[in-house]
Formats: C-alpha cells, sequence, structure tokens
C-alpha cells in the first residue's frame, strides 16, 4: 500500500459570497447589483399550506434600525444554496449583509421558547457581531411566526415554523442560484485534506435532542435549511460524523 | 434547564463556527471530523451516547478531542460522562461548556483538568441576549492551546 507523505486533498468545497447592499420589498424575488428584492406575496398560500400557522409578520430591518420590539429570537439563518454537489462538496453561494431572524408567538400570547425567552427589544435582545448573530450593518429579515393556540409545547409546532420559515428562505435561494459566480464578491475554497506529518483532531458538539424546543437537523437538501433534514432525536441522538467541510457547508440546522 | 436565549448556537454560528475555523487554520494540527453528538433525555441513553462518541474518536485514531456543548445543566451530564469515557482511552480532550456563576458542574471526574468557560457576561449568568455567552474565536484558540499542550505529554 502506497504511503501518503504529504499533504492530499480528498474533497473541496467552494463557497461564493454575494454581498447584499440593501433589501427592498418589490413584487418579485431578484437579485441584482447587489440589491435583494423580496415579495410578500406568497406569505398567504404559507400559512394555508401550514395547519398550525395563524399568521406570518414579514419585515425589513435595516442597519442600526433595532429599537423595535420582537417575539422570541428562534434562530438566526443564513441565506445559501447549493448549485453544483451536495452539502460539504462543490459549490455553494451565500449572501452577506442579510440574515433572517426567525420569531415566534403562539395566539394566546406564549413565547415560542422554554428556557428563558429573548423577547423584549430587539437592541437589547442581541448581542451584535458574533459568529452566530447578524452586525450592527447587516439587514435583518424578520420573519415572525404566530402558531395556533396551544401548539407551542408540542414538537410539531415550532417544527412547523421552522419548516415555514425555510420555504419562504427557498424562494430567495431560487433566484440566488442562478446568478453567475463571476458576479461574486469573494469566493472561499475549502479542502478536506489529510497530512500524515499532523496531529490528528476531532470537534465534537454537542447539540440538544431532547424533544419540542430542543432539537437539531442534520443534512437538509440545502445548506442551513430545513427540507429534508434528519432530525437528531429521531436519530437517537447518535453521534454522526460530519467532514469539516459538511459542517461548513450548513449539514447541521439549530432548532433549539 | 437545557438551553437559554444567550447560551444557544444558532443556524447561523454552526455555519460560520469559530472552534472549526480555528482548529482548520491552525498549522500543528489536521481537523479530521466534526461529530454532532445528541443529548438525550434519560440517563441510561446519556451514558449509551457518551460511550458511542468515545467509541467514535477511538475508531478513528485521533490524537486530540475538543468538546464543545450547546446548553448547560441537563446537557452537562452528557458533557461530563463523553469527557471521561474519552479519557479512559488515554485520548486528549479539552472541553468548551458555558459555567460562570450559575452552572457549575455538579459531577465531575480526573480527566476536566482543562475546561474553557466561554461565559461572558459580568454576572457570570444566562443573560437572555441571544449570541452573548456563545464560543468567540478567543475560547477556541484557548481550547486548542489546551489541546495541543495534552498531546505533547
Amino acid at each position: 500500500m502506497e504511503i501518503i507523505k504529504k499533504s492530499e486533498k480528498i474533497s473541496s468545497l467552494i463557497i461564493n459570497s454575494f454581498h447584499i447592499k440593501d433589501v427592498v420589498l418589490a413584487d418579485k424575488f431578484k437579485i441584482d447589483r447587489n440589491i435583494l428584492s423580496i415579495s410578500t406575496k406568497n406569505i398567504s398560500n404559507l400559512i394555508a399550506e401550514e395547519k398550525l400557522v395563524s399568521n406570518i409578520d414579514l419585515k425589513i430591518i435595516k442597519p442600526n434600525n433595532h429599537n423595535l420590539q420582537i417575539n422570541t429570537i428562534m434562530d438566526i439563518i443564513p441565506i445559501s444554496t447549493k448549485v453544483l454537489g451536495e452539502i460539504g462538496e462543490g459549490i455553494t453561494y451565500t449572501l452577506t449583509g442579510v440574515y433572517f431572524m426567525l420569531t415566534g408567538i403562539d395566539k394566546s400570547g406564549r413565547q415560542i421558547s422554554d428556557f428563558g425567552s429573548s423577547a423584549g427589544l430587539l437592541k437589547d435582545k442581541i448581542y451584535f457581531g458574533r459568529a452566530g448573530t447578524p452586525s450592527q450593518k447587516d439587514f435583518i429579515i424578520s420573519f415572525n411566526v404566530t402558531l395556533a393556540s396551544g401548539s407551542a409545547i408540542n414538537r410539531s409546532g415550532p417544527i412547523a415554523i421552522h419548516r415555514v420559515c425555510d420555504q419562504y428562505i427557498q424562494l430567495i435561494r431560487n433566484v440566488l442560484k442562478n446568478l453567475s459566480a463571476n458576479k461574486s464578491d469573494e469566493k472561499h475554497i475549502f479542502h478536506d485534506k489529510r497530512t500524515p506529518s499532523k496531529k490528528r483532531v476531532a470537534i465534537i458538539k454537542q447539540v440538544a435532542g431532547q424533544g419540542t424546543m430542543y432539537d437539531n437537523l442534520l443534512f437538509p437538501d440545502e445548506p442551513s435549511g430545513f427540507k429534508g433534514g434528519k432530525s437528531i432525536i429521531d436519530l437517537g441522538n447518535m453521534p454522526v460524523i460530519l467532514t469539516p467541510n459538511e459542517y461548513r457547508d450548513g449539514a447541521l440546522h439549530a432548532m433549539t | 434547564m437545557g438551553i437559554g436565549p444567550s447560551t444557544k448556537e444558532t443556524t447561523l454560528h454552526h455555519f460560520r463556527d469559530p472552534l472549526l475555523n480555528v482548529v482548520d487554520a491552525d498549522q500543528d494540527v489536521e481537523i479530521v471530523a466534526v461529530i454532532i453528538a445528541g443529548t438525550p433525555q434519560d440517563n441510561k441513553s446519556k451514558e449509551f451516547i457518551s460511550k458511542r462518541t468515545a467509541n467514535c474518536l477511538e475508531a478513528m485514531r485521533v490524537d486530540g478531542a475538543i468538546i464543545s456543548s450547546d446548553g448547560w445543566g441537563n446537557s452537562d451530564l452528557d458533557f461530563v460522562n463523553t469527557i471521561g469515557e474519552v479519557g479512559k482511552k488515554k485520548i486528549p480532550i479539552v472541553g468548551l461548556n458555558f459555567i460562570g456563576t450559575q452552572a457549575e458542574f455538579v459531577v465531575t471526574n480526573q480527566y476536566m483538568d482543562t475546561i474553557v468557560d466561554f461565559n461572558k457576561s459580568d454576572a457570570g449568568i444566562e443573560t437572555e441576549v441571544v449570541g452573548e455567552n456563545n464560543v468567540i474565536e478567543l475560547d477556541a484558540r484557548k481550547a486548542l492551546a489546551f489541546l495541543k499542550l495534552k498531546m505533547r505529554k
């Protein structure tokens, strides 16, 4: 058997990022000259298809404009899509400068959270500029979902919220997919490789899997997506080994 | 207890995780895998998952591992158990956890000599501010530095 002495590439992932300088409401979804146009036309259909969802309120929050009341933050989600290959290899497009903020409440006024709530003034309830949060300069698309009364405490309620938000994000992904790579603002190439001279290190990410609001999805169809994802609870909470590039490419969707 | 707003890792956090970036960028080590381990509710399952995670590391013949926990309280048991199981195999392991003043470990073991506390609040508590008590690059660097020392022994 041949022994590999030098560093050898096993697989590659390219992430092209497109920077968004403005987000506007329009009739159609469009990304043109760093401006993202989004439409609210499809929202009534999304509500009609989800029986646990009674309302969706979409709002564009401009940079440094964070003095507004929000419900508990369920997730912050990047807008990314696969252009070539599957999660962990090939080409991914992602938007920078804009992120989804998913919030939720039920009709009776119960926040969709269990162990402490982040409902309140946005400026007080988010620590801007962390890896997992937008910066002060980013646009935030606030996607607030109201559940039918009583469904907040069942597993199906929070799942419906994540699913309906993902369906909306897909409408943006569909236009993002069609952009030309040479229009991207940044291109990052990541190689999974092996180098026998180096110490081998693994990262263990311990994630929630106790139920209802303590869940995580693996392997969604789209990076950081929901559709097609497998719940860690349904996988028996068993450890799942990801390549570094799979993890980097949005193989894990938080539902905590 | 489980995950509070300030400790939970969002989907965006996983997409641009500083822990992966720091380990991946380091010239002395090679990142071989990111293992996602769930935290079940009952103790028997918790012990089982800890053992399975440790065996994944053994099977991969890693030289060391960093374990990071999303949440505290209930999940501390999984965290402590996993470190114990990995330690028994003589695989160097370093932990990242939210501790502060609110979340001291109830149980511990001899392999928990290198734990990085990623609490960021002055009071050491779950502040309910999203992102505040999350792992940042500095925490990841500390953990990797600890691991390199442990792997040298």
